[in-house]
């Protein structure tokens, strides 16, 4: 690991706008995008029982602002990201715990939202995996985690990582909906239960 | 021109080999997904028409993102094309192996050379490497590398993805003997 930044040895950045869905342009063009960092595993060939707090205090802040740093400033700002989410790809040799370490404290948590300006629990995946893994993040509304326009999922991936002692930590975010989403919200759903489903599921 | 998709893609190197590389070595991507221009037609003899109504656009679209991506001056580049299923490698090859296409990007980074390229047909999601090689002169070896990249849902059958590559300098820790210097 090199001390000096922390064991990062990539910055990856992965970003789409859609400019059609179906054969038919977005009511608003958004932008969906990821911005991963590969990181050496600090607790490789650690116990099970091991306190990982140390370790996350020193390095998560440092992958939330970096992160937050790159999509910012390739979306348009802060103001410009409506939605966001975040996944770890834990390399062989470590385990899922020390990917969710990365991203489940506030350490990480917290500083997102604050740098994002949001106040919505950020939704996640999590993966072990080979170098090359693909891995689909789960986006939805910084503000209001139960805005379903703003469901929606970007897929990242870095060819050559995680290496077996590596893990990949990825910050996703869009600048809008779904494109042509349709599906209603919770303020116009009809009351579902089985009942009234009726003869369809009976 | 149809476009469904822009993606770009950087990738930023900032340890290789255990040792720092510093400033961090980027290369950049940026990729249209567009319909194939000769989608559901047979075999089209002569290209021309989709050749003359799409490649020029499309150089001069991704031209200036990737350079923009980049963020610095293009040192090597490269050019793709990855044909869906139901076409014809053909396809890729007349939107990216013309002047009209390919000058835009040497315009812009100030470039010579020929751009190296990957043809490749396949299904959504698969993956290719683009090679890149120096802007004015393919002999430098320090600059020969390549950038692995995946478009997760292109392109699709009746699709192409159309992708430049640029990098700001050369492999991290290059250290092989210089072509000039090598005994034939």
């Amino acid at each position: 690991m090199s001390p000096d930044n922390l064991g990062i040895r990539k910055i990856v950045f992965y970003s789409e706008e859609i400019l059609s869905e179906n054969g038919q342009a977005p009511a608003v063009t958004a932008v969906r995008a990821t911005a991963a960092a590969v990181v050496a595993n600090p607790w490789l060939g650690g116990k099970p029982s091991d306190d990982l707090s140390p370790e996350v205090m020193k390095l998560a802040p440092v992958l939330a602002r970096k992160l937050t740093n790159v999509l910012a400033a390739e979306l348009g700002g802060v103001d410009a990201i409506e939605a966001f989410g975040k996944a770890a790809i834990v390399g062989t040799a470590g385990e899922i715990e020390h990917g969710a370490a990365l991203i489940h404290t506030p350490f990480f948590g917290n500083l997102v939202r604050e740098f994002f300006e949001g106040e919505s629990i950020i939704c996640f995946a999590d993966d072990r995996g080979d170098a090359g893994s693909n891995l689909v993040v789960p986006l939805w509304h910084k503000n209001a985690a139960a805005t379903r326009t703003h469901y929606q999922t970007i897929s990242t991936r870095v060819g050559d990582a995680p290496l077996p002692g590596e893990i990949v930590v990825v910050l996703g975010a869009s600048t809008g909906p779904r494109p042509h989403s349709r599906i209603g919200d919770r303020l116009t759903d009809p009351a579902v239960k089985a009942d009234t489903i009726g003869e369809l599921i009976s | 021109m149809s476009i469904r998709k822009i993606v770009t893609f950087t990738e930023d190197v900032l340890i290789e080999g255990g040792r720092e590389v510093s400033p961090a070595a980027r290369v950049a991507v940026v990729a249209a997904i567009v319909k194939n221009p000769w989608a559901g037609q047979g075999f089209v003899e002569d290209l021309t028409e989709g050749i003359d109504a799409n490649a020029s656009d499309l150089g001069a679209l991704l031209a200036p993102r990737v350079l923009k991506a980049l963020g610095s001056p293009a040192e090597a580049y490269g050019k793709a094309a990855i044909v869906g299923l139901n076409g014809e490698i053909e396809h890729g090859s007349g939107l990216i192996h013309t002047l009209a296409f390919g000058n835009h990007f040497r315009d812009a980074a100030n470039a010579t050379t020929l751009l190296p390229a990957v043809e490749k047909r396949g299904p959504a999601g698969v993956v290719f490497d683009i090679p890149l090689k120096h802007i004015t002169d393919a002999t430098i070896r320090s600059h020969h590398q390549s950038i692995e990249v995946r478009i997760n849902d292109a392109p699709h059958p009746d699709e192409i993805v159309i992708a430049l590559a640029a990098a700001a300098q050369g492999r991290p820790q290059q250290r092989l003997a210089d072509f000039s210097t090598e005994s034939k």
